[in-house]
């Protein structure tokens, strides 16, 4: 298809067209959910209220706690899937129970750092069960409201089972049942051990069993990560036991130690700050003034 | 049919939004807090239809003497016949955006205090007055040359150029 084609931009429709806001453009943000996320009572005044963030990539999960400021988003904690493997978890970093331990990761460090880990300890034992902190005698527990940002709410959705780490974490977040892995539709009512099996990876860990049994070939490219590291099906639930008493037991963060970036060589001429540019004018008019032979000095007067 | 004087009369230009500037109103409108006793202006968002104040009120400005969930109480001074009354009316924080009115003096507030403060460690007295600005002072003509200036006796015949 070469040659011309026939312009379907006019110049009046650029000049007319209203670009929607950037992160809008980029497709991340959701501004008619966040306008209600953000919203805070202005008789609360500077009161923050705090989101508990959560989004997938491919390969990582990132659970973050912000606030929000006209400077912008102030994140008070942060916790990734990428951390998992200093608690124990190598593999499967991106399922429904690699969220639960992010959310649980979180909410453990948000409350170690306003130091209310050891009010408010959340469900210990992981059942699956509808769990909500209920206030102890004296400060209140830590609230957050649940950004799930642009993902589809379906029931089972992995950003529920961050939620649910983050519920037995022991932060308090309002939420419902009703979309958490294992809730029929049917009877209305969660079951907790299908939702307990999806804590736990059992989900995962039948179709090894199944895939074992029928096809050794995929079983062999599709969970290759874990043959590798010696993770049967049957390990499963107690691999992700130790990694919850391992969050609980440190969840602090670890500082990275990140080299400094390396320095390119540089192709294009630097462009000149505000300053410089002035101080370059100032001393051209100078030289141009004593060249000129004008007994006066240029000091700039602006 | 007649005009008709209902509550958005003649706010067909007032209330809409400015060109390219439709839909989602940026956060920072919702971000802010307001504290009793602050100045704001009231400048209506034709794009939110909850809290509007009367189209009388679009670019007043008042203080505020109350803080609700979702509105701030506004004073505003209104002239009714020959007196003038302190309105006070409820608006959504979309309406409503911090006056710069008081910045000016605020800031010279806070420079006096520093001066007053650097001076009695100085142990001077100042006046931090403003001071209306005087008449320029006198000053010398400097490089004029003096140019005498006669009338010159008219000449009809060049003068006129052709037509007459």
């Amino acid at each position: 298809m070469g040659g011309f084609v026939k312009t379907q931009k006019t110049n009046a429709y650029s000049k007319r067209f209203q670009v929607k806001f950037k992160r809008r453009r980029a497709g991340k943000t959701d501004y008619r959910a966040r306008i209600r996320l953000i919203n805070q009572d202005k008789n609360k005044y500077n009161t923050p209220k705090y989101r508990f963030v959560v989004r997938f990539t491919n390969k990582d999960i990132t659970a973050q706690i912000v606030s929000a400021s006209i400077a912008g988003d102030m994140v008070l904690a942060a916790a990734y899937s990428h951390e998992l493997p200093r608690y124990g978890l190598e593999v499967g970093l991106t399922n429904y129970s690699a969220a639960y331990c992010t959310g649980l990761l979180l909410a453990r460090r948000v409350l170690k750092i306003r130091d209310l880990d050891q009010e408010y300890e959340g469900n210990v034992e992981a059942t699956g069960e509808d769990f909500s902190v209920e206030p102890a005698e004296g400060r209140r527990p830590f609230r957050a409201l649940l950004d799930v940002g642009l993902i589809r709410t379906t029931t089972g959705n992995r950003v529920f089972g961050a939620l649910k780490g983050a519920l037995d974490g022991g932060l308090d977040i309002p939420h419902s049942d009703k979309r958490f892995a294992g809730f029929k539709k049917d009877d209305k009512q969660l079951d907790a051990d299908i939702h307990r099996k999806y804590i736990y990876g059992l989900h995962v860990a039948e179709y090894m069993k199944n895939l074992a049994d029928e096809e050794p070939e995929k079983y062999q490219a599709h969970f290759s990560e874990y043959i590798k590291k010696g993770i049967e099906a049957d390990d499963m639930e107690a691999l992700y036991k130790k990694v919850h008493a391992a969050i609980r037991a440190d969840p602090s963060m670890a500082k990275s130690t990140k080299m400094p970036p390396k320095e390119h060589k540089r192709y294009n001429p630097k462009k000149l700050t505000y300053e410089q540019r002035k101080a370059s004018l100032v001393e051209r008019l100078n030289a141009l003034n004593s060249s000129g032979g004008a007994d006066d000095d240029d000091e700039d007067d602006e | 049919m007649p005009a008709g004087h209902g509550l958005r009369s003649r706010t067909r230009d007032l209330f809409a939004r400015p060109f390219r500037k439709k839909g989602y109103i940026p956060l920072t409108t919702y971000l802010r807090t307001y504290k009793i006793g602050d100045y704001v202006d009231v400048k209506v968002n034709g794009a939110v239809h909850k809290g509007m104040p009367h189209k009388f009120y679009h670019g007043r400005t008042g203080r505020v003497w109350n803080v609700t969930k979702r509105a701030i109480g506004v004073e505003i001074n209104k002239q009714v016949n020959g007196r003038i009354i302190r309105k006070r009316i409820h608006v959504r924080v979309e309406h409503v955006q911090p006056s710069r009115c008081t910045e000016e003096f605020r800031l010279r507030k806070a420079k006096n205090d520093q001066l007053k403060v650097d001076a009695k460690a100085r142990g001077e007295v100042i006046s931090t007055k403003r001071q209306p600005v005087g008449p320029k002072p006198g000053f010398m003509v400097e490089g004029a040359t003096l140019e005498t200036v006669t009338p010159i006796p008219y000449d009809v015949v060049n003068d006129l150029k052709g037509g007459y």
